[in-house]
């Protein structure tokens, strides 16, 4: 029974990943209008709505370096080594962040050399770099610095890192989110939220189960925006829409809504079996019942403080 | 016998000679040629043709269908976003790193050409620009590949941007005279936007027009020092439209950067989220106008300046029309840039109202948060870059829309934030297909689909009283423009996704529609297209 309930939590969070992954990228600067056929994306390391992932991490904190699926998309180099990352980092903070910053994006003195070009196609190698941390540029007010080939390739590794990781923005984690008001998001709550929702009953300890942000998307609409993944039978099942199908001789039949669009409508009856009618039939009648209409209607009602203080009140369901 | 081959030599000079494009073709709306992205400079992709029409849709029966080879796509699979070029019976169309041309007739391929990628996003291309016998597209490595027509042999490649700096381009050229007007795209590492003129005959740079100003210049007060300024965006990632009379080309220009995060480039970020009006001669601006000053949410200005000539508030006026990706519908006098109308056509959540100029006044509360605000429309906008359609005969303007959520989170609290500095989650979507008029940017009336995902599509509307456009699932759908009354749909293996278009060959008209990596030609069946011959010789 554990394991069962277990196996559909994970499988359903996993959906989740997917979905909020394949959205961010999709956010890009312009939706895919027809997404290539769904073949189990690896998700995006700890992007999206993923479940504990860990101690929230602004994109100077990572290491690892783009997924592969980021890689793809961008069409970036192979990330470096993490551990040349890492010797590359101290050897920069040590000579170069005085005046680059310790983040490399520039300083009082020293231009930005996260997007600065020659870096850029230096990618990692330090065939470009070498030279100038090598030679200096004296003339601009920058000293020789004698590092070894192998110190040289550190930086490298280090500054592609940041790159990266300014690219990739799949990688980026929110900061703190739960800032709202638990008491006030606790009064929201019961007038809004209770005549469907309890917090000792189908939410006890539902901040236990998801990370802050993907908690925040399912208080807004929980089935994420995709009612297609619905039929795939991962989704709450209390938020599928059903539908009652009328024929035009009046008999009626009624199931989790499968399919619809303005020419066909298809349900699974209770016993699994699955019905389709054309709705260009005349004398049809569908009746589809959305279960999550009230979220949808709240979208134009909250107030920014509204959805924090529910957060809030939600995140002392541990 | 020697007479034969003289006269069948002359018939493949004459032939080949016969194949260039006429370049009066781009001057008038489209019949016998899609001549140009949009199919004419108008942008309104409007066809006078009607042998297909609303009496005669239902008819309507597959001709021939086309996979695209090649394509090999791993992070995007193949879709095809172009609107293919149709010149004397040949469609020439392109993915990203790949050129094709296919028989209009009949599907048939009949070249393909492959150009080995130095890298960048493949997430789309438009399509070709075509001048004379040459075709022109661009790559996701920024390359501008020009190619001979006929055969698609490479005549020359010139890199317009540098990938390592994540430029990725992927626009149709437009070809005005002898410009071959080229955009890109890229906001991953804060790069410049701007808007280049190349000749056809060589490649080489005609004139540059920058997306930001120069220190110094008008508009440098809207960025707070040089360094913001230079980094500051603006792509150029969608085909603009051309008044010949007025000689003005008309751009949108795509959102700042970094691109969620505004703190560090405070200001309304000149020319960014803009439209712009240049002389395709020499790219002097004439005119710009601002749609989202300061932008944080992504919204890209790009969606195609619709050219409208009728009249408004009594007095004929000529006009271009922009629903654009923040919400809103804008109307322009596109001779002076003058404002006439700004009217939401989705319900929006992120401004204090407009200025005097009808330009949207942000609401700094509802920019990026560490913790989140909720906005609308989602980061993918209200509609996108699928395009739009204008009918002269309802004075519609058709557009597909997306009344949709996001939370929007700022990542990069630092004053010198780079890339995107933070980014969305999606929440919920309904898209619609709206009738917008055009003189007072109302909704005549709107069109939900039953579902609340997917993508939006674009749009074709034509003399014969037919809209057709693919829904978010996989149909292809004809409408009446003037009720919005479904005629005809045909499913699909995938949804819609390029602009389709329509010709005539041989007295029969197509309708010609890419949907993932297919393309799929409709005609009549050769009996009713008789009968409509012989009831318009009657």
């Amino acid at each position: 029974m554990l394991r069962c309930f277990v196996r559909k939590l994970s499988c359903f969070l996993i959906s989740t990943v997917i979905i909020g992954s394949a959205a961010l990228l999709l956010t890009a600067q312009e939706p895919d209008t027809t997404p290539p056929p769904v073949k189990t994306p690896e998700p995006a390391a700890g992007a999206g709505n993923g479940p504990h992932p860990g101690p929230a991490q602004t994109p100077s904190d990572k290491r690892s370096g783009p997924s592969e699926r980021s890689q793809k998309f961008f069409g970036l180099a192979p990330p470096p080594d993490p551990a040349a990352v890492d010797r590359g980092q101290k050897l920069f903070v040590a000579n170069c962040a005085f005046c680059h910053g310790s983040s490399a994006t520039g300083g009082n003195s020293g231009p930005n050399l996260v997007r600065s070009v020659l870096v850029l196609h230096d990618e990692g190698k330090g065939t470009e770099i070498g030279p100038v941390i090598l030679n200096g540029r004296v003339e601009k007010g920058m000293p020789k610095f004698a590092f070894t080939e192998a110190q040289i390739k550190d930086v490298a590794a280090f500054l592609l890192n940041r790159s990266q990781a300014t690219v990739d923005r799949n990688s980026y984690k929110t900061i703190n989110i739960n800032t709202g008001d638990a008491k006030a998001g606790e009064a929201y709550f019961q007038t809004r939220c209770a005549s469907c929702h309890s917090g000792t009953g189908d939410l006890a300890h539902v901040a236990s189960k998801y990370e802050p942000e993907g908690l925040l998307g399912r208080i807004l609409y929980p089935s994420s925006h995709d009612r297609d993944r619905r039929s795939s039978g991962v989704q709450d099942p209390k938020a599928v829409s059903t539908v009652t199908v009328t024929s035009p001789v009046g008999q009626t039949t009624s199931g989790r809504l499968e399919y619809i669009d303005d020419f066909t409508v298809s349900l699974i009856d209770s016993s699994g079996e699955h019905h389709s009618w054309s709705r260009e039939e005349p004398g049809l009648k569908v009746d589809v019942q959305d279960p999550l209409k009230a979220h949808q209607e709240l979208l134009e009602q909250y107030t920014d403080a509204d959805m924090h203080n529910v957060l809030a009140y939600l995140e002392t369901l541990k | 016998m020697k007479l034969l081959r003289l006269s069948l030599l002359f018939g493949i000079c004459c032939l080949l000679g016969a194949q260039e494009l006429d370049p009066k073709k781009l001057l008038s709306p489209p019949t016998d040629t899609w001549a140009t992205f949009h199919g004419d400079y108008s942008g309104r992709r409007h066809s006078p043709l009607k042998q297909i029409n609303s009496e005669n849709v239902q008819n309507l029966g597959l001709a021939w269908v086309y996979r695209a080879s090649g394509g090999d796509n791993p992070a995007f699979g193949t879709s095809i976003k172009a609107t293919p070029l149709q010149v004397n019976g040949v469609l020439y169309f392109a993915l990203p790193d790949y050129a094709y041309a296919v028989d209009a007739r009949n599907g048939r391929e009949l070249w393909t050409y492959k150009w080995e990628s130095q890298g960048g996003i493949h997430i789309g291309n438009r399509g070709v620009g075509i001048y004379g016998n040459w075709l022109f597209f661009e790559t996701p490595d920024n390359h501008l590949i020009s190619l001979e027509k006929d055969t698609g042999k490479l005549r020359w490649s010139v890199e317009i941007a540098d990938v390592k700096q994540q430029y990725f381009s992927t626009p149709a050229p437009v070809i005005i005279g002898n410009h071959v007007l080229v955009g890109t795209g890229g906001d991953s590492l804060d790069v410049p936007g701007f808007l280049e003129a190349r000749d056809p005959e060589t490649g080489v740079v005609q004139w540059r027009w920058n997306s930001e100003p120069r220190p110094g210049e008008p508009g440098a007060e809207s960025w707070p020092n040089e360094d913001a300024m230079s980094h500051g965006g603006g792509m150029t990632w969608m085909p603009g439209t051309y008044d010949p009379e007025l000689n003005t080309i008309y751009w949108g220009t795509g959102n700042p950067n970094p691109v969620h995060a505004g703190q560090g480039r405070k200001g309304d970020n000149l020319w960014t989220c803009s439209i712009v009006a240049l002389n395709p001669d020499n790219g002097k601006m004439k005119w710009y106008y601002q749609v989202s000053p300061h932008d944080t949410h992504d919204w890209d200005a790009v969606q195609t300046p619709v050219l409208i000539d009728g009249e408004f508030q009594g007095k004929p006026r000529k006009m271009l029309a922009q629903a654009s990706r923040n919400g809103y519908f804008f109307l322009l006098d596109r001779v002076t840039g003058e404002h006439l109308l700004t009217v939401p056509f989705i319900k929006t959540n992120w401004t204090k109202g407009l200025n005097a100029k009808g330009v949207p006044i942000p609401d700094p509360a509802k920019e990026p948060k560490t913790d989140g605000t909720l906005v609308s429309p989602a980061a993918g906008g209200a509609t996108n870059w699928p395009t739009p359609s204008f009918d002269p005969q309802t004075g519609l303007f058709f557009v597909n829309t997306s009344y949709s959520y996001s939370v929007y989170y700022l990542t990069d609290t630092d004053e010198k934030a780079q890339g995107y500095g933070g980014r969305d989650s999606g929440v919920w979507s309904q898209v619609a297909l709206k009738a917008i008029d055009y003189k007072t940017g109302q909704a005549r009336w709107t069109h939900e689909y039953p579902g609340q995902s997917g993508s939006v599509a674009s749009i074709l509307t034509t003399a014969g009283n037919l809209l057709f456009t693919g829904d978010p699932r996989r149909n292809l759908i004809a409408y009446d423009p003037a009720s919005g009354k479904i005629l005809w749909h045909v499913g699909l293996l995938s949804a819609v996704s390029n602009g389709p278009i329509t010709y005539e060959l041989d007295g029969r008209q197509y309708l010609v529609v890419g949907a993932g990596d297919m393309f799929y030609a409709f005609t009549l069946p050769q009996q009713s297209t008789t009968k409509t011959t012989e009831q318009a010789a009657r």
